[in-house]
């Protein structure tokens, strides 16, 4: 039964086009969200689907056109996605400036993909005080506006029923994540599977499904420990990298993936105004490479994390010019080796077909870590 | 017999580069001295609001500047190996890599600055930036103040964003005062607005001369020029410096003459921080075939002149890099125009995701526009590994072949 979910998740996490059409056949309108954060609650409360567009492992031609080869293949790879009609039917895409090349894809947007409107989503670093909350509420007021110009309609009680369904959300996604540390047989496939899936379905029906998995899996014996460690990174879903992480027998027990778990550690808080308190989640949020904190508490976190899960070791994947992660990058390696902890910098983008030289990297981690 | 080596012309002390050259390397001397005195000494980011710190007589440094200086001098590689060999990714901004080197070894003799008690960082020019300054703060062990000014997505600044900035600035002010017990004077803060408008006017004035054809000056000036507007332009020395700047550039064209030597053939927009480890080359390049850089957006990057609080939050909302294409292009569109530009060269630079990440469409944008031919070369800032000479020559010189076809089908 365990596996039988997983298929499903696995089915739609491979074929998110399958997805849209589906929704579109069903006369609903869908909304694309861009990496890393964009308020999705207000797009599920309008009537939109959102859908996580992260781009995909496709070789760069047309976008080449656009960004220089140095930018980061995810924000590369959406484009060249948008250009060849890969994301044909959505009403639009909701693109925050949280980093730098964010910022230049939806500007690009504009003119290499003019049937998807782009919608910016301008976010405040200073995100806790007053002054902060009300900036962010103002660009989701701009976004509001721009929904409404694709037929959406904003009304408060329907975003407090949305913040409620994410909240669910992410309390299952919580909870799975939980649940899977304690699972070593759940492959790294699976895993990113099951996170990868979310991004494709109304949040609803992935609660459901998702709620069915913890039930089998908690009614299921775990197999023997294999070798657990924790992953870091913005993304982290190409299959050859997960297989190779499963044949060497790596389970991971926790992660600090802007595409899996950063997503739902933050609940929106309870408040009559549910747009005010929309913002007041993005005020809560941290322990994020795009999220300004002078303490990079993210680092400690990680720290912590592996202790509390008893990891072996760390696993940096990077995804290549990303620059907001290479700087954190240096102090979770003086972190972790500070805390004894041992760690790994392996680096990963969406055009790479030869990942050998990350095996013989996880390979000789797995050694020594096993030393 | 060895050949014999020119001396070089001693600079006139009245002239307006002198007193530039002195207020650049006095910002740098006064900081250290400052540090010696005991006072506090900040790092600030480019395009952070000279007001503050200059208001409340706080001592500055800027680690641009120092990492443009210690390129500019032949260190970059060095300094930027230092910290690649602490893991910092040679992805990453090679001013940022030479800045956080120099957090380490505290020393460079190519450029060194007085250490910080405080890092004053703003991202209107990139969130970069961000991530350079959260590293120093925590391998120096001292406060940072972020004045968050995001990229602007639309053409005008919005009245949340002006509000969000306005807080944010009141906010940077109180810590400082609280940190190193300083006191705010709003006496002083309009003398330091009257200094930054003076000194922007003066500079926008400067660069404007360019419109008459030849050029009164070689744009590579400009990229020297710049460093006071960075770090000066709040001090009245800046302002007399500039308005000198000003008057030699009108002498030179009344008198016929410029600073760029040799016929100018002709005029282009230079695009992109410039390849201070190339400069030479890259000035060469350009001299050797009659092309003068007449104009960048820097000519347009300071020109903090505004009448109103509010219209001053609302100018450093609107620096190159913190506004959307349309704005981008509009601007570079004007100084095309206004400068009569026959061809544009752009830096594609390796350290800067931002500044290239839309140049592509942009510059196609403005060459359509302006009528012009467009070329780009790879390079970097600060890091020499990132730049070929040969592919820039050739790039140049196909720039060079189109604008003179431009001519002759214009019977020029």
């Amino acid at each position: 039964m365990v596996n039988e979910i997983f298929d499903q998740f696995h089915k739609i996490a491979t074929a998110p086009r399958a997805q849209m059409d589906s929704y579109l056949q069903q006369g609903k309108k869908v909304v694309l969200t861009s990496p890393v954060y964009t308020p999705e609650e207000i797009l599920h409360s309008m009537g939109f689907v959102p859908m996580g567009a992260w781009g995909a492992d496709v070789e760069l031609n047309r976008s080449k056109e656009y960004f220089p080869a140095f930018l980061c293949s995810i924000v590369q790879s959406m484009l060249e996605l948008g250009i060849n009609g890969a994301y044909k039917g959505a009403s639009a895409i909701v693109i925050p400036s949280l980093c730098d090349t964010l910022k230049t894809l939806g500007e690009n947007w504009k003119y290499a993909v003019k049937d998807i409107p782009f919608i910016p989503m301008t976010y405040p670093q200073h995100r806790k005080p007053a002054y902060g909350i009300a900036y962010t509420k103002a660009g989701y007021e701009r976004v509001i506006h721009d929904l409404e110009k694709l037929g959406g309609k904003f009304d408060a009680a329907a975003l407090a029923e949305s913040n409620r369904i994410y909240n669910r959300h992410n309390q299952v996604m919580r909870r799975a994540e939980e649940v899977l540390a304690n699972h070593p047989e759940i492959t790294a496939a699976q895993r990113s599977d099951l996170f990868k899936s979310a991004f494709f379905m109304l949040k609803e029906e992935h609660t459901a499904l998702v709620e069915q998995l913890i039930k089998e899996l908690e009614g299921t014996a775990p197999a023997a420990e294999n070798l657990p460690v924790i992953v870091s990174g913005i993304l982290t879903d190409a299959p050859q990298l997960n297989a190779i992480m499963d044949e060497l027998g790596f389970h991971i027990v926790a992660d600090d993936v802007a595409a899996q778990s950063r997503q739902y550690r933050t609940d929106v808080p309870e408040g009559e105004d549910a747009l005010q308190a929309l913002a007041e989640k993005f005020g809560n949020m941290d322990n994020c490479s795009v999220l300004y904190n002078v303490e990079k508490p993210r680092v400690q976190w990680i720290v912590d994390t592996a202790k509390e899960r008893n990891a072996k070791g760390v696993i940096v994947v990077m995804t290549k010019f990303c620059d907001p992660e290479e700087f954190d990058y240096v102090m979770i390696k003086k972190a972790c080796e500070k805390a004894d902890i041992p760690a790994t910098l392996i680096e990963v983008d969406r055009q790479m077909k030869q990942f050998e030289q990350i095996r013989t990297n996880l390979e000789t981690f797995r050694d020594m870590v096993n030393m | 017999m060895a050949e014999e080596k020119k001396a070089r012309r001693p600079v006139d002390p009245n002239s307006a580069k002198y007193k530039l050259g002195k207020i650049a390397s006095d910002a740098f001397a006064d900081a250290i001295e400052a540090k010696k005195e005991g006072k506090p000494v900040a790092w600030v980011s480019s395009n952070f609001p000279v007001e503050i710190p200059e208001t409340l007589g706080l001592a500055t440094a800027y680690p641009e500047n120092q990492a443009a200086g210690i390129a500019a001098r032949g260190a970059g590689e060095r300094m930027c190996e230092v910290a690649e060999a602490d893991g910092y990714s040679n992805d990453i901004c090679a001013y940022a890599r030479i800045s956080m080197a120099y957090a380490k070894l505290k020393e460079c003799p190519e450029q060194d600055v007085a250490m910080p008690d405080v890092l004053l960082c703003c991202n209107n020019i990139c969130n970069c930036m961000i991530k350079w300054y959260e590293n120093l703060a925590i391998e120096l062990n001292i406060p940072m103040i972020l004045l968050d000014i995001p990229f602007n997505p639309d053409y005008e600044v919005s009245q949340a964003e002006i509000d969000y900035v306005s807080a944010q600035f009141w906010d940077a002010v109180h810590t400082l005062e609280n940190l190193f017990d300083l006191k705010w004077s709003d006496e002083r803060f309009k003398e330091v607005t009257g200094f930054s408008c003076r000194s922007s006017r003066a500079w926008l004035d400067a660069t404007a001369q360019a419109k008459y054809t030849p050029s009164p000056f070689n744009g590579f000036d400009l990229l020297n020029h710049m460093a006071v507007m960075v770090t000066a332009r709040g001090k009245e020395a800046a302002g007399e410096a500039m308005e000198q700047l000003l008057k030699e550039y009108k002498e030179n064209h009344e008198n016929g003459t410029s600073t760029y030597r040799g016929e100018e053939k002709y005029r282009v927009m230079f695009e992109g921080i410039a390849c201070w480890p190339y400069l030479r080359a890259t000035s060469h390049g350009l001299r050797d075939r009659g092309i003068n850089m007449v104009t960048t957006i820097y000519a347009d990057a300071f020109g903090f002149d505004y009448h109103s609080f509010d219209e001053m939050i609302a100018a450093y909302c609107s620096v190159p890099n913190a506004i959307n294409l349309e704005k981008s292009r509009d601007k570079r569109i004007k100084l095309c125009k206004d400068n009569n530009v026959e061809g544009l060269l752009v830096h594609t630079n390796r350290s800067c995701k931002l500044w290239s990440g839309f140049m592509s469409e942009m510059s196609r944008q403005i060459g359509e526009a302006c009528g012009i031919p467009v070329t780009s070369f790879d390079g970097d800032q600060a890091d020499p590994r990132n730049f070929s000479e040969a592919q820039y020559d050739t790039r140049v010189q196909g720039l060079m072949e189109i604008m003179e076809a431009n001519k002759e089908a214009k019977g020029e």
